[in-house]
């Protein structure tokens, strides 16, 4: 399970590299790793609470966050739970509403790998071939809106993002098509959260 | 500084608005809504009121509901219909990933039913949290209650996801005092038959655990399609919900009658 998890955390690392070297030397006071912003969430399916960072990417058309989902004892009710989520957001369009504040509809979708014992991304020996599917993945789609305020006299921050987002997961979402009998709120959750803008 | 504010404010405004699944954390989650509990105390206090005049009842087995949820609800409303039908076994995989979610839409659908319902576990109840979930939504994974002393003995012989071999000193000790009712039913979501999942030494010792017991009927759900084995005991397996179909088991006195009902 360990070497799983390190396996995949190097993956991730490979896949960001390759993604954003094209974004070297577009902004020279920053080399193109460290990230724009970080990130504070609260639920959505992705963790109690997630922390991590974020790019905003092709001229400020994604947002792509990696992140670090955790719901302790007390919340999930059996063991803690730690999930790794990259997190995509796409903002519709930016409309000006104050001084220095911006609110914008969001979109986007979360794809989440749970580390621990709740799942499998291979079969264990003891099933026969296809006795059951890999659970470890799971997608979650979400809208919503975000309001971004900056501010001028930057002290730690430059910025800050708040938003607030519906979401469901793609097996929730898959009941809710193919059948009548779970409805459409049944599926559907909040989430809030924070970016803060280096 | 009076942004943060304002933010803080419509953050907390938003959650007191909250209902039940307001905020979700995890698909693995367990954590079962308080008037979801004990649903298996529940349904067997809900049995106690039914008292009837004659020996001769029925029950429905229904079986293996995964995500067909419409075909679930048409299965139930067809029980709603027949007032024969006192009370209902469902032979587990009441979910399919183990899900809290996937739990409480079978139990929302259940509640459409006018009648009790006992369930056993299935293997896939089992996986992630399931076991847990399971727990505190029904109960015990072994149970038996009697019914116009009739004896049903619901039984979980889930092997690989548990972990475990099945209790079968329980299921001895339960079987022990059959003399004393009419007939025994036992239910369980692996069967001996069709399946290959229980070890040949486990399939014989619950075969004859049957046998040495005077049970009338074996109910097993797993494999998804039908069977039947007459013999001493009989063996029925019902096929998934992924077709409306259930079965009924007609009880009259010492002797019994299975039908399978395809809608």
């Amino acid at each position: 399970m360990k070497n799983k998890s390190i396996y995949l955390l190097v993956l991730l690392v490979l896949l960001f590299s390759k993604s954003y070297g094209q974004e070297v030397n577009l902004d020279k006071e920053k080399a193109w790793y460290v990230p724009d912003y970080a990130k504070v969430q609260f639920a959505g399916n992705i963790g109690f609470v997630s922390l991590g960072v974020g790019y905003q990417l092709f001229n400020k058309v994604l947002y792509s966050e990696l992140l670090y989902g955790y719901v302790p004892e007390s919340a999930s009710k059996a063991d803690r739970i730690h999930l790794l989520t990259i997190k995509n957001t796409f903002p519709i369009y930016r409309k000006e509403i104050g001084k220095d504040l911006i609110i914008t509809p969001i979109a986007g979708f979360t794809t989440s790998y749970e580390i621990g014992t709740n799942s499998f991304t291979t079969l264990p020996e003891i099933y026969p071939e296809g006795y059951y599917v890999p659970n470890a993945f799971h997608f979650t789609v979400f809208g919503g809106a975000l309001l971004h305020k900056d501010f001028k006299n930057k002290k730690i921050f430059s910025g800050v993002d708040f938003y607030v987002e519906a979401s469901t997961v793609e097996t929730y979402l898959w009941y809710t098509i193919t059948s009548s009998e779970v409805k459409v709120n049944d599926v559907f959750s909040a989430s809030i959260g924070f970016n803060f803008y280096f | 500084m009076k942004f943060i504010r304002n933010l803080l404010f419509i953050a907390i405004a938003f959650t007191l608005t909250t209902c039940d699944n307001f905020f979700e954390y995890s698909v693995y989650v367990a954590s079962v809504k308080s008037e979801q509990k004990n649903t298996t105390a529940k349904n067997l206090a809900l049995l106690k009121d039914i008292t009837i005049s004659s020996q001769d009842f029925k029950f429905a087995f229904v079986t293996d509901v995964h995500y067909s949820y419409n075909n679930l609800r048409t299965v139930i409303e067809d029980i709603n219909k027949n007032d024969d039908i006192l009370f209902v076994v469902f032979g587990g995989d009441i979910a399919d990933q183990a899900l809290l979610k996937e739990f409480e839409i079978f139990y929302d659908i259940m509640k459409n039913l006018n009648k009790p319902y006992f369930t056993v576990i299935g293997n896939h109840d089992y996986n992630s949290n399931g076991s847990i979930i399971y727990n505190d939504m029904f109960g015990d994974f072994n149970y038996s209650f009697v019914f116009n002393n009739n004896k049903f003995v619901l039984f979980d012989d889930i092997i690989w996801e548990s972990g475990k071999d099945p209790d079968f000193d329980w299921l001895a000790d339960n079987l022990s005092d059959n003399l004393n009712y009419n007939q025994v039913f036992s239910f369980a979501h692996i069967p001996t038959y069709v399946s290959r999942d229980l070890t040949p030494e486990m399939i014989e010792t619950y075969q004859s655990l049957m046998e040495d017991n005077n049970v009338s009927l074996s109910l097993h759900g797993h494999t998804h399609s039908y069977f039947y084995e007459e013999g001493d005991v009989d063996y029925l397996i019902v096929p998934s919900l992924k077709d409306p179909v259930y079965a009924t088991v007609q009880i009259k006195d010492k002797d019994f009658n299975v039908e399978l009902i395809e809608l």
